[in-house]
């Protein structure tokens, strides 16, 4: 016992010894604490705390060395009842102020303590209107948006969606209604507290409890005359919000009570997890009370996220199957992404699949690389290859072949919605065609992404000497940029984040406000397109508002004048000469004034209105900060700089995420665009190796694909196997998936051995080249092709549906190129060969594979007798409708 | 097993979800297969369904007739004769089969039917932009312009399945689309999108892939699915995944459509008399209807047919000397058809926009979109034909009398379909989604 005592922190020798000991000694704790039962004492978190005056409250957690909740299994003693107590559920209250210990002891008498400090106060505190009547009524749900939170308000009371406008939610609470909502006078007839108390009738039925610290603090903000919301002068933003006992992995059944805590700027953490909103991101797997009561349901892994004044903070929640997977399964490691991986799959016990073969490995590469079959030759020199490092050099020669900078031209063209604009593009087919190449040559010469971001966001003048301008000519068509979709698409492109919610209100999900969107879209608020039909020459974008260039217009008008005016003056004489001084002087002072006006305008920095506040907002990036200008630079630089910063960890994670779904199947966070606190990637790990090698690599997309390409992680079998197979968040197998519409459609065209003519496209040009989404094709429509409309990365949809199917077996256009005098059957039907080789050789074609021995003699069987060139045609088109041709595996 | 909270799930904002997120999820179950969750979703269905529906189960089919772009409800069914002139418009009104009601003077033809429909005319929300709003009356739902939630044809396919060979949800030519495809299946996923006709007034129309492709002898036939039974074997290695079940399952259902005669049949129109044909008109929207009549016929639970071209910003007036008279044949077509035939008793047929339009013509002489108010029919399964429902000020601006949103309409059809409108989905991801999450059943219709 005393050597525990001992160990005391300083704060707790001031508390004074011999009280302290006379505390725990009066209560008859056995005295047991030797090392050992030290070990096995209760955990308790956190190790200290705070409160601010009597009546303040902080809850304890504590648990078992397991990690299993013991809150309510322990018993906890205050050391010192006249500071503080505490309650069987381990909260404690603040009785005055001062110091003292407070423990957590189990029926071994085992036992550890939290140290304790209460602040002096004098009175009652006030409630805060931002960071306590806002918060309630979130967390009662009052404000959402089925309730009082919707445009329209509900019964007549409007609060702001998720409290986002607290000034605006005071003036509705205490000035309509005549003030029956707040009766300070008598607090308890107020509206505010009748209503959610259920003692007149509420739609919305009773929200708390008489005498809840709902309630009571209500009243209490309701009698000290309802305070308005201070500024954040006078009241800071908090800085973080936390979530004890953080990740963990549980058994299913378990329980555990979540603690959320607020950091405030001046370091203090409160605890505020009765005005913290719970949502689990997944109810089968954990459920999560409105209290914080975690209940675990079944196996799988899920955050709870919590929400508190904006912030969120998630905690995980890691249920493993019950059998541990056996080291030798997990093969060896080939790379930072395998450990990652695999440390994953052992933690949850899901066992991976094993190794895919050789062809698989060949066809599955050269699909996700170059949207391309493999071809025969292609195949059976890959196969016969017997040194060992052949996969890992077949990997570096698909990474310098042509179709790569195709295939990969195709997947950046969707991110930066290539398309022509919707009414009535400037650039024309044209415009479309250079920007598809200008991306295409960067890709060909391994220019890193943030390069190629960076000439994106910044690019200016004309399409002729500039393509990458028709990213911005496409988004901001002929709206006023800020008003343009320029923010939400730049947002989703190149952060992978989604902030177009905060365009109308805050974020429901994330921190960012409509602030932030309007500060984030002010970046765009100097851009101009200078519109021009193609018959009249090029657009130009110029950083130039329309207000500019409108008053620099004016200007050189004045300037003229105030020419004439100097030379009328010069050449005046007599009477005239008095006139011509006088309308000198004035046109020299209208001269001086714009050109102030000028100057004040041109140095200005970026700004646009925020809708709601109708304030001028400054550009700032997502993390808040001040941005210094120099006058007349482009802000599209600044944040082009911020985007593309190393310092920002979403512009490498959301390309390496979307890089993995593009190998993978899935992504480490789904949906593939939607980076946010609340929203963590499957594999934190994984993501930060990915993220790591993708900056290291100088942004280049070729290191980081030839890393998932060389993992083993990337080459396991698709095949499922007992204990994976529902598994697709954590990469235990390769997900088979249809192959996208364009490589499909190639794919078509080298099975028939005739492709497709695409209008306005030479011959021989593949769908994997095609530079606009709208060149007719009934079959890239009907496989799900990006439209480009939006940055969103569902646009490209791999859907199987009965139409597809359909027209695999009945499409006549397929059918005619299988019966094609120049394809690829007729010439494979040549009476030269055996029929087995020819059967081969399709096979080959089709599935990059030849048939098993069992395989060959069904397929032999039933092409008996049948006249050569017909059953070849009906292989063919039983090899086309097979899954093994439609789906990468 | 189940246990879902209620009024605690958070809607995804506005403007970004797209089906992709619910289609994987942010965090999909490991420990559930599809299968487990289809089970988990119907013992859901079995706790939380109502009973109460199944006494408005009268339709065996819906035909939904959607005039995308929004139809002017001032010109059609709610004139305003004694408002002023640039609220009014140009057209007078007429009487109909139900006494005291007058409809625009370019719908005589649908003013000898209006015995038959129940005219709402106080469908009212508060959207102007054609794909939310489109995507809203069309699921019921309040979400985003990209479509949030499964239309109610896709929920009707998700909840009746295949009828025979017949695909469940079929479109007449196909999905409303503005700028993108609009009443698509969202998170329910690929297989329960609509199947699109394509139109039927096309000279030599055939129905995409529907038939099997000349040449093809039944032998041939045969020997192509032997040939498929041992080629395709990757299904076996494979289990959990949900896109390899789906395309054996629409192999299997493609190859039973192709060999129905059935199936044929009901998507051929030429089978029809010339005169029949004649009587709906020989547009693209008459064809439209027959094809429709002619599918419910064969078992199809959920009809579109999509007929836009509404959106009369300007010169309004000619756009509608134009369109009116081909929309008043083909639906009193339809109505006469179905009614002459029995159909009518277990068909509903519904007839809506996406909105109205604003009460004051504009200075290009056209109108505006305007969602407080606008104009629906209801007519068969029940629906008492013969009456009015709610009414609008004087201008038309505003509903004054039953309002009757989005969320109220889809209601009434899937109750009576027969489908719980609160029953509890499952998203891919595992998600309790309810069908609608507001609104209640339009009374008035079977009163």
């Amino acid at each position: 016992m005393l050597g525990t005592m001992s160990s005391h922190s300083h704060a707790f020798a001031r508390l004074g010894l011999l009280t302290a000991l006379a505390a725990i000694v009066g209560i008859c704790l056995p005295c047991r604490a030797n090392k050992v039962a030290t070990a096995l004492a209760p955990r308790v978190m956190p190790a200290s705390i705070e409160l601010d005056g009597a009546g303040d409250e902080h809850g304890l957690l504590a648990s078992w060395v397991t990690g299993a909740d013991c809150t309510r299994a322990v018993k906890w003693i205050s050391s010192d009842p006249t500071v503080v107590s505490v309650g069987d559920d381990g909260r404690v209250r603040a009785v005055s102020g001062g110091r003292t210990l407070v423990w957590a002891v189990d029926s071994n008498g085992t036992s550890n303590r939290v140290e304790v400090a209460v602040r002096a106060t004098t009175g009652p505190v006030e409630p805060s209107f931002r960071r306590e009547i806002e918060p309630v009524l979130t967390r009662l749900g009052c404000n959402q948006g089925a309730c009082h939170g919707k445009q329209a308000g509900q019964n007549g009371f409007r609060l702001s969606l998720r409290g986002y406008a607290p000034e605006l939610d005071h003036r509705w609470i205490t000035e309509e209604l005549s003030g029956r909502r707040i009766n300070p006078a008598d607090p308890e007839s107020s509206l505010m507290v009748t209503k959610p108390l259920g003692r007149v009738p509420h739609e919305g039925l009773v929200r708390f409890d008489e005498g809840s610290r709902y309630h009571r603090t209500l009243s209490a903000w309701i009698a000290a005359r309802a305070p308005g919301p201070k500024t954040v002068a006078e009241e800071a933003d908090p800085v973080a919000l936390e979530v004890l006992p953080g990740d963990r992995a549980y058994r299913v059944g378990e329980k555990q009570g979540l603690l959320t805590r607020v950091h405030w700027p001046d370091g203090r953490k409160q605890d505020v997890t009765w005005l913290t909103q719970f949502v689990s991101n997944d109810e089968t797997i954990a459920k999560v009370t409105q209290d914080g009561q975690v209940t675990v349901e079944r196996q799988g892994e899920t955050a709870i996220r919590a929400h508190f004044l904006g912030l969120v903070a998630v905690v995980r929640v890691t249920v493993p199957q019950s059998d541990p997977v056996e080291d030798w399964r997990f093969g060896k490691p080939q790379n930072a992404i395998d450990a990652a991986v695999f440390a994953k799959l052992a933690a949850l016990r899901i066992p991976p699949s094993p190794r895919c073969d050789d062809a698989t490995f060949l066809r599955r590469a050269m699909l996700d690389t170059l949207g391309t079959l493999p071809t025969t030759i292609e195949v059976e020199t890959f196969l016969e290859d017997r040194s060992p490092d052949k996969r890992s050099r077949l990997v570096d020669s698909l990474l310098v072949r042509r179709e790569f900078a195709d295939y990969w031209t195709l997947q950046l063209a969707d991110l930066l919605q290539n398309r022509r604009e919707r009414d009535h593009d400037v650039r024309g087919v044209k415009g479309v065609r250079s920007f598809h190449s200008w991306l295409h040559g960067r890709l060909t010469a391994g220019v890193g992404w943030d390069r190629i971001a960076r000439d994106v966001l910044t690019a200016k003048g004309d399409i002729f000497e500039n393509p990458a301008v028709g990213y911005f000519v496409t988004l901001v068509g002929e709206k006023a940029p800020p008003e343009s979709e320029v923010t939400d698409s730049v947002a989703q492109a190149f952060l992978g984040t989604r902030i177009g919610c905060a365009r109308c209100h805050n974020h429901p999900l994330e921190r960012y406000t409509q602030d932030d969107f309007h500060q984030f879209s002010a970046f765009f608020s100097q851009m101009h397109l200078d519109r021009k039909e193609p018959d009249k020459g090029a657009t130009q974008l110029v950083l130039k508002s329309k207000e500019r260039v409108e008053r620099h217009r004016r200007f050189e008008e004045v300037a003229d004048k105030l020419g004439v005016a100097q030379a009328a003056f010069l050449s005046a004489s007599g009477d005239a000469a008095a006139q011509a001084r006088k309308e000198l002087s004035e046109r020299r002072q209208e001269h001086a004034r714009l050109k102030r006006e000028l100057e004040e305008l041109d140095g200005r920095s970026p700004r646009t209105q925020q809708p709601r506040t109708r304030q001028m907002v400054e550009a700032r990036a997502l993390d808040r900060k001040a941005v210094v200008w120099k006058a007349g630079e482009d802000p599209r630089i600044q944040l082009a700089d911020w985007i593309t910063s190393t310092n920002n960890p979403l512009f490498a994670e959301s390309m390496v995420n979307r890089l993995w779904k593009h190998f993978l199947g899935v992504g480490m966070v789904e949906p593939v665009d939607d980076l946010r606190a609340s929203n963590p990637p499957s594999n934190p790990e994984l993501m930060s190796v990915l993220a790591k090698e993708f900056r290291a690599s100088g942004h280049d997309l070729r290191q980081v694909i030839r890393m998932i390409l060389n993992s083993r992680t990337y080459q396991l079998s698709s095949a499922s196997m007992k204990g994976n197979a529902t598994d697709r968040r954590f990469f235990s197998h390769y997900q088979a998936r249809r192959l996208p519409a364009e490589v499909l459609a190639d794919a078509v065209a080298a099975v028939t051995g005739v492709a497709e003519r695409f209008d306005g496209q030479p011959v021989g040009v593949r769908a994997i080249q095609l530079s606009e989404p709208q060149t007719g094709s009934y079959f890239l429509s009907l496989f799900g092709r990006s439209d480009r409309v939006t940055a969103c990365a569902c646009e490209r949809k791999g859907e199987v549906t009965l139409p597809q199917l359909l027209h695999l077996q009945n499409g006549a256009e397929t059918m005619r190129r299988l019966a094609d005098s120049d394809g690829f059957i007729r010439r494979l039907a040549r009476p030269k060969r055996e029929l087995s080789e020819a059967v081969g050789e399709l096979y080959l074609v089709a599935l990059g594979r030849r048939p098993s021995r069992d395989e060959l003699e069904p397929v032999l069987a039933s092409l008996d007798g049948v006249p050569r060139e017909d059953g070849l045609r009906d292989l063919a088109w039983a090899l086309l409708n097979s899954k093994e041709f439609n789906f990468n595996h | 097993m189940l246990n879902i909270s209620f009024g605690r799930q958070w809607q995804q904002c506005g403007g970004v979800t797209r089906r992709d997120f619910l289609r994987i999820g942010s965090l999909a179950p490991i420990g559930m297969s599809l299968s487990s969750l289809f089970a988990a979703e119907k013992l859901a269905a079995t706790t939380a369904a109502a009973p109460s529906s199944a006494r408005r189960a009268r339709a065996k089919s819906v035909i939904l007739v959607f005039l995308g772009g929004g139809i002017s409800h001032h010109d059609t069914f709610d004139p305003k004769p004694d408002a002023i002139e640039e609220i009014r418009g140009k057209y007078s009104t007429i009487p109909t089969t139900v006494s005291g009601l007058r409809i625009s003077e370019k719908l005589p033809r649908m003013a000898h039917r209006m015995h038959h429909f129940a005219l709402v005319r106080s469908g009212t929300h508060e959207n102007d932009h054609h794909e939310t709003a489109s995507n809203w009356v069309l699921s019921g739902r309040f979400g985003s312009p990209f479509g949030d939630h499964p239309s109610m044809g896709a929920v009707v396919a998700h909840e009746t399945g295949f009828a025979g060979r017949m695909p469940p949800y079929v479109v007449v030519p196909k999905n409303p689309a503005f700028t993108w495809e609009l009443g698509k299946a969202s998170w329910l996923g690929g297989r329960f999108e609509s199947f699109s006709a394509g139109n039927p007034n096309e000279k030599e129309w055939r129905v995409r892939d529907l038939s099997r492709p000349p040449g093809v002898s039944d032998e041939t036939l045969a020997r192509r699915k032997a040939l498929l039974a041992s080629v395709d074997r990757l299904g076996g290695r494979i289990h959990g995944n949900d896109q390899l079940d789906t395309h054996d399952e629409f192999a299997r259902k493609a190859s039973e459509l192709v060999l129905s005669p059935n199936a044929r049949e009901a998507f051929s129109v030429e089978q029809e008399s010339a005169s029949a044909r004649d009587a709906y008109g020989r547009s693209e929207f008459g064809q439209s209807c027959l094809l429709a009549r002619r599918l419910v016929e064969a078992g199809v639970r959920f009809v579109t047919v999509n007929y836009g071209g509404w959106d009369h910003h300007a010169k309004i007036f000619e756009g509608l000397d134009k369109k009116l008279p081909e929309f008043d044949a083909g639906l009193a077509a339809l109505v006469t058809d179905l009614h002459n035939r029995g159909m009518l008793s277990d068909t509903l047929l519904l007839v809506m926009g996406e909105f109205g339009r604003t009460p004051k013509v504009n200075k290009d002489a056209g109108r505006d979109h305007w969602g407080r108010a606008g104009s629906l029919l209801f007519a068969g399964a029940g629906v008492r034909g013969g009456q009015v429902i709610g009414t609008t000020d004087k201008e038309g601006a505003f509903v004054t009398d039953r309002p009757v949103r989005p969320a109220d309409v889809s209601w009434t059809v899937f109750e009576s379909l027969g489908i719980d409108p609160k029953k509890i989905l499952l998203t891919p991801e595992g998600r309790p989604v309810e069908i609608l999450d507001q609104g209640g059943l339009i009374e008035e219709l079977y009163v």
